[in-house]
């Protein structure tokens, strides 16, 4: 019997031993001309199929962030949109039926043919006489004629007037990308067509990739300065470029703690985590809240405004005022939020456009309680509570005003119980001995919750946190994790669910349209049949009103567009058919082992994640630190 | 008490029938608990454990000492439902199979394999879909328990069929003993020690598959049961944030369970079973 | 020619009639799932931050439904389903559309037989050895400290117990890669180096599975052969002076490997659901994940096609397994 064991465990140390003598996670390629990204969306679906045109085809792989430039980004941590494939800004006519396209010279595609304004004609017109891509409908709508003028000027005839009509080549988190013409022209069904190799115009073309879908590998070109991005910022730090996906989070820690992942989005404990563990590893911000703060999206709860009783807005009022902020932000995100009154996050150019001038307005906007009582909700202190309770946590707060003020938020809405109680006993409500409230036909208010089922998703946050806060209110109040959460939203099968309360603006410029489309009465539809836009099944003449004249304005018309973006917060402020919570947050860590110079808060010369568009950009500031 | 007393003998059965106790007792203590277990931020984040908090506590807010108390008992329930229902599914379905035979066998093994063959992990994840904030523990004990009897099933047909060959059976029958008597007094001596160790193997199964079932996020999170409990505590990074006791509480408790319902299961068995029963002490 | 009238002939009906009946209850509940997966596709675009202006969206529902074979009754839709599976065709995945499933199959297909299949059957063997001498040995002391540290080795939960492997030898002790089937950018190849890279990222998963199945089979031949043990005919022939050796090999282990053959077939069947935390603890590319990732965003083809194939593998198994049966234990041929 020790003969076979003897043999057993010289086996296991020779296979050790020659595992250490093997390479880490790359073959043969040099770890310290390598960047390493983890896939946000996760595994590859579709690995040999790049047609990012139909579908999903995990964009965020190389495609969108590397290799393929749009006409225009948007940067929200500068605020600036940057001229990508577009050499300038599009030049409308008067009426807004034609416009008009520079773009720029000396670029090429990776394969090397030149980019022309021929991609661009044919892109469009494949798209708009095909069925079955993405934007097909869109084009299909809006595009009479598109032709060039000249080799680098395109130009389009529209059907209506559409003055925003280019921004479906504004890439925020997707847009409509330009075909390579000379790979596209022979294909008999673009729709299946894999387009693999994928070909695209920015300074990385496809290595290889991994066929189960767990990797891609990108490469420097060697022309990268006929690339936009080359021709803007110069030559790219890293040779190899890959992004990976990991099945669990424990991984991804223990990936970046060994040195082996240089970039990744966690979730709030694994940042935790991988700061506590890791010397090299740094977060986006230097010290407490640590978390990107300036991702253009906000955070909260929508309620089901087709559905009784919530489509009282008093009631919805009440539900507002029954939640504690400084207690929810801490069971959500353990403070880390920046707080905002209105539909809109507090980042970036929105504090200074619009919600320092909507102070006065806050603070002097009033509820009517019943019985001649009134009440004002806007708190500007609310931050200042959340500020105490992460010192009481433990964590070391700046004390600079600013600094403050960009991470917290500027206000919310007082936590007022009694309050929250007039408004709803105004309504009808009342509570029972056990101090439980009750429906105003008697029977018990129960509120259930819908979010998605991922733990860490802020969908799930927000919703939990309701629902503890809720609980304490009086109301029994439940929440239901789902994975079908979308559709159940969809349906209009909720009370209240755990969505975006406003659509994500632009994260640049001042128009608001985006945010306010999403309450469009176009868009509503009953209970029961599926809507794709108005999930709250909101909407009022007055909002209407609000969108038709920002279509009807010049988007560069900036005070119109403030004055009027700012209208249609109030109104949205007023009926809260959506309550926002804090702004969303992204938990992302840097290894500084082998990469360094990131857009941290301190240095934000660009957006810091490495899965939008704009992280192309980046790539050219990125030092290798000679490990 | 006799049987008792001489059960005891077995240390095994000394051991896991202190341990089963006392788990019975924590689970009875969730009644005296001063908090409600779905209600979160009653205490101090992230405390170890002390004599205010005897587990500690988790990161949710919560005194780990009582949400285990509800833990445990919540487990208990979903395994006893799930192993009796299914205990008495598969005892009519063998039964009746191994002793009918013909074609009454044929059908009921139809069903049986039918059973086994699915894919039932695939069922139980698309029915705690389509059940979502309905699946409490009843439904979860069922729903096991609906895929767990047909491996016992086939088991104790198996059983039934080597001891309808045998002598006495066909004395029985031959002299005149109607068939449910004889299905009593004659097969279930042998079968009972079957049926034991498959329920209590099947309990263990259920408090897995329970376990499983949470990890993988089909359960309802705001029940604690042992399975919710360490997902809460994976879905927080507990064991790369240090917090071992939150992450110990509800392995340690599985383990025990465990351990306590095998050797259970092994010691009664041997001591039903006429020929080991001499042979489990030494001949006494 | 009465065995194959008695015996062959129902249970190859039998086993037409549960994999007809497997696969159409599989066609049938996720449909009945409140998920649309045409809904899902959208949300996912969206969420995934597809700017779709509403308007463009319902066109887009219409485009969908058709290219994903959704029209019609859903007994329309079971008759067209059947018509393509005889060619192999399961059409194509919603969620990574336009792959067809088949091909999404065959890439994961490797990776899960390849690791599973080796895991499985490698604590198979091992329990079963292990198991069946601590049966016939029981009263040893070796035996029962083996029993009480497989007992405790099994209720851990894999989950944990995967994790815990993963930190130790990735991380404190760096040895093993933490992700994936192979190294990034290693193209697979039959060389030396190619087959090292699997090894290496194989073993960890292998060795937990292998740890956890061990104990698992080990436990279930020890009860088997000590009841095999205590049975008459062994006592006799031991009693009658026949050799040990003999007795441990002719009497206990032959009788004891039945119900044991049968347990293999099953947990072959099972891989897939036991494979799932594997493939999610260490990111290994099997269909595991594919199969939950299918559940979860509704893709109906994708789960017909893994579960199809699924269902008519553990079924031959266990046909050839009953098939086989006779052969062994004579009991059942006399039937």
């Amino acid at each position: 019997m020790w003969r076979q064991f003897r043999w057993l465990t010289l086996a296991i140390a020779g296979a050790m031993f020659l595992s250490v003598v093997g390479v880490g996670q790359l073959a043969d390629l040099p770890r310290e001309e390598t960047l390493i990204l983890s896939m946000l969306t996760g595994r590859v679906g579709t690995p040999s199929n790049f047609n990012e045109w139909v579908g999903w085809e995990s964009r965020d792989r190389g495609m969108q962030n590397l290799a393929n430039e749009p006409l225009w980004s948007v940067d929200f941590a500068t605020g600036e949109i940057i001229n990508g494939l577009a050499a300038g800004d599009p030049v409308y006519s008067s009426n807004f039926y034609h416009v008009e396209i520079p773009l720029r010279e000396g670029v090429a595609w990776s394969d090397g043919t030149p980019f022309t304004a021929d991609d661009v004609v044919f892109t469009v017109e494949l798209l708009r006489d095909t069925p079955g891509f993405n934007n097909h409908a869109f084009f299909a709508e809006n595009v009479v004629l598109v032709y060039k003028m000249g080799d680098y000027r395109v130009g389009f005839d529209l059907k209506q007037a559409n003055s925003r009509f280019h921004q479906t080549f504004l890439d925020r988190w997707g847009c409509t990308w330009i075909m390579p013409k000379h790979i596209f022209e022979g294909v008999a069904d673009p729709i299946t067509f894999e387009f693999n190799p994928f070909v695209g115009c920015g300074p990385y073309k496809l290595h290889s990739y991994d066929p189960a879908g767990y990797w891609t590998l990108w490469e420097k070109r060697a022309d990268w300065a006929k690339s936009p991005t080359g021709i803007l910022y110069g030559e790219p730090g890293p040779t190899y470029i890959v992004f990976q996906a990991f099945a669990n989070e424990g991984a991804k820690i223990v990936a970046q703690l060994t040195h082996q992942l240089d970039a990744v989005d966690l979730s709030a404990e694994g940042l935790k985590a991988a700061l506590a563990q890791g010397k090299t590893i740094r977060a986006y911000q230097p010290s407490f809240p640590w978390v990107v703060n300036n991702d253009p999206a906000i955070t909260g709860f929508i309620f089901n405004t087709a559905k009784a009783p919530y489509d009282n807005s008093d009631v919805r009022w009440a539900l507002t005022l029954a939640i504690d902020i400084v207690e929810y932000a801490g069971q959500a995100v353990d403070g880390m939020g920046t707080l905002s009154p209105v539909h809109i996050p507090s980042l970036g150019s929105y504090p200074e456009n619009f919600i320092k001038p909507m102070e006065g307005w806050l603070k002097q906007c009033t509820l009517d309680l019943g019985n001649g009582e009134t009440f004002k909700p806007y708190d500007p202190d609310a931050p200042a509570g959340v500020i105490a309770y992460a010192q009481g946590r433990g964590y070391v707060v700046s004390d600079d005003p600013a600094a403050q003020e960009s991470a917290f938020g500027l206000g919310w809405f007082k936590y007022a119980p009694e309050a929250a109680a007039k408004l709803l006993k105004k309504n009808g409500f009342s509570q029972n001995a056990d101090g439980k409230w009750l429906l105003p036909d008697g029977s018990p208010w129960r509120i259930e919750v819908v979010s998605r089922a991922d733990t860490s998703h802020l969908e799930f946050k927000n919703a939990s946190a309701a629902v503890q806060q809720w609980k304490q209110f009086g109301i029994d109040a439940v929440h239901v994790p789902t994975d079908a959460a979308a559709t159940i939203t969809q349906n209009g099968d909720f009370d209240v669910a755990g969505n975006w309360p406003a659509q994500e603006p632009w994260g640049a410029g001042v128009d608001l349209y985006r945010v306010f489309d999403v309450w469009n009465s176009a868009y509503v539809r009953p209970i029961g049949q599926l809507t794709n836009g108005n999930h709250s099944r909101w909407s009022s003449p007055e909002m209407d009103a609000v969108l038709a004249r920002l279509r009807a304005t010049d988007p560069a018309d900036t005070a119109a567009m403030i004055a009027i973006g700012i209208e249609g917060l109030k109104i949205a402020f007023t009926e809260m058919p959506g309550t926002p919570t804090f702004g969303y947050i992204g938990f992302v860590t840097w290894d500084e082992y082998y990469w360094t110079n990131w857009p941290g808060s301190e240095n934000p010369y660009a957006q810091p994640y490495s899965h939008w568009g704009p992280f192309k950009y980046m790539t050219p500031f990125l030092e290798p630190t000679g490990n | 008490m006799k049987v008792l007393r001489d059960l005891l003998k077995d240390y095994r059965f000394a051991v896991s029938f202190t341990i089963l106790l006392l788990l019975l007792i924590f689970a009875l203590l969730s009644a005296f608990s001063p908090y409600d277990p779905t209600f979160w931020w009653h205490a101090v984040r992230d405390l170890r454990p002390s004599w205010t908090h005897f587990l500690g506590t988790n990161s949710k807010g919560q005194d780990i000492f009582w949400e285990a108390t509800f833990a445990v008992r919540n487990s208990l329930i979903i395994s006893v439902i799930a192993g009796t229902v299914s205990r008495v599914i598969a005892v009519l379905v063998g039964m009746i199979a191994g002793h009918r035979g013909g074609r009454t066998d044929r059908v009921l093994m139809f069903v049986t394999d039918s059973f086994l063959v699915m894919p039932l992990f695939l069922i139980i994840v698309l029915l705690a879909m389509l059940v979502r904030e309905r699946m409490n523990l009843v439904n979860l004990g069922l729903l096991l328990a609906f895929f767990g009897w047909a491996w016992d099933a086939r088991v104790i047909r198996s059983q039934i069929l080597s001891l309808r060959e045998r002598e006495f059976t066909r004395t029985a029958a031959l002299s005149g003993t109607k068939t449910l008597r004889l299905v009593m007094k004659e097969y279930m001596p042998f079968a009972t020690p079957l049926v034991f160790s498959t329920l209590i193997n099947n309990m263990a199964w259920a408090i897995g598959m329970e376990i499983t079932l949470a990890i993988l996020g089909l359960s309802n999170m705001d029940v604690p049961t042992l399975g919710t409990t360490l997902q809460w505590a994976i879905s927080y990074q507990a064991l790369l944030l240090g917090l071992w006791w939150w992450l110990l509480t509800p392995i340690v408790l599985a383990v025990l369970l465990f351990v306590a319902l095998y050797w259970l299961s092994v010691s009664i068995s041997e001591y039903l079973d006429p020929r080991t029963r001499t042979q489990r002490v030494g001949g006494r | 020619m009465r065995f194959l009238r008695r015996y062959l002939l129902p249970r190859l009906i039998q086993y037409i009639l549960v994999i007809f009946l497997g696969i159409t209850a599989v066609f049938f509940i996720p449909r009945f799932t409140p998920s649309d997966p045409v809904q899902r596709t959208i949300a996912q675009l969206q969420s995934f931050g597809s700017y779709l202006d509403p308007a463009s969206i319902d066109a887009m529902v219409a485009d969908l439904r058709e290219m994903y074979g959704l029209e019609g009754s859903m007994l329309q839709q079971y008759g067209a389903f059947w018509g393509r599976v005889f060619t192999g065709d399961f059409g194509v995945s919603f969620f990574q559309f336009p792959t067809p499933v088949m091909e999404l199959i065959r890439t994961s297909l490797p990776w899960t037989a390849g690791l599973l299949l080796w895991s499985t059957v490698l604590s198979w063997v091992i329990g079963t050895v292990t198991g069946g001498l601590a049966g016939y040995y029981s009263r040893r002391r070796w035996s029962k400290t083996l029993d009480t540290v497989a007992m405790v080795i099994r209720p851990l939960p894999y989950y944990i117990f995967a994790l815990t492997l993963l930190i130790l030898f990735a991380y404190v002790v760096r040895l093993f890669p933490i992700a994936g089937g192979a190294a990034i950018g290693r193209r697979a190849a039959l060389n030396w180096k190619f087959i090292w890279d699997v090894l290496r990222h194989a073993f960890l998963p292998a060795l937990s599975m292998v740890l956890l199945g061990t104990a698992a089979t080990f436990q279930t031949m020890k009860l088997i052969v000590q009841n095999v043990n205590a049975e008459d005919f062994v006592q006799y022939a031991k009693l009658g002076g026949v050799k040990e050796r003999r007795i441990v090999s002719r009497y206990v282990i032959r009788n004891a490997m039945l119900p044991q053959i049968t347990n293999l077939a099953l947990a072959l069947g099972q891989i897939l659901s036991g494979a799932l935390i594997t493939e999610i603890v260490f990111s290994y590319p099997g269909l595991g994940t594919l199969l939950y990732n299918a559940v979860v965003t509704g893709d109906y083809n994708l789960i017909m096609g893994i579960t199809a194939i699924s269902i008519v593998a553990i079924t031959t198994a266990i046909l050839v397994v009953d098939l086989v049966y006779p052969l062994f234990d004579p009991r059942v041929r006399l039937m």
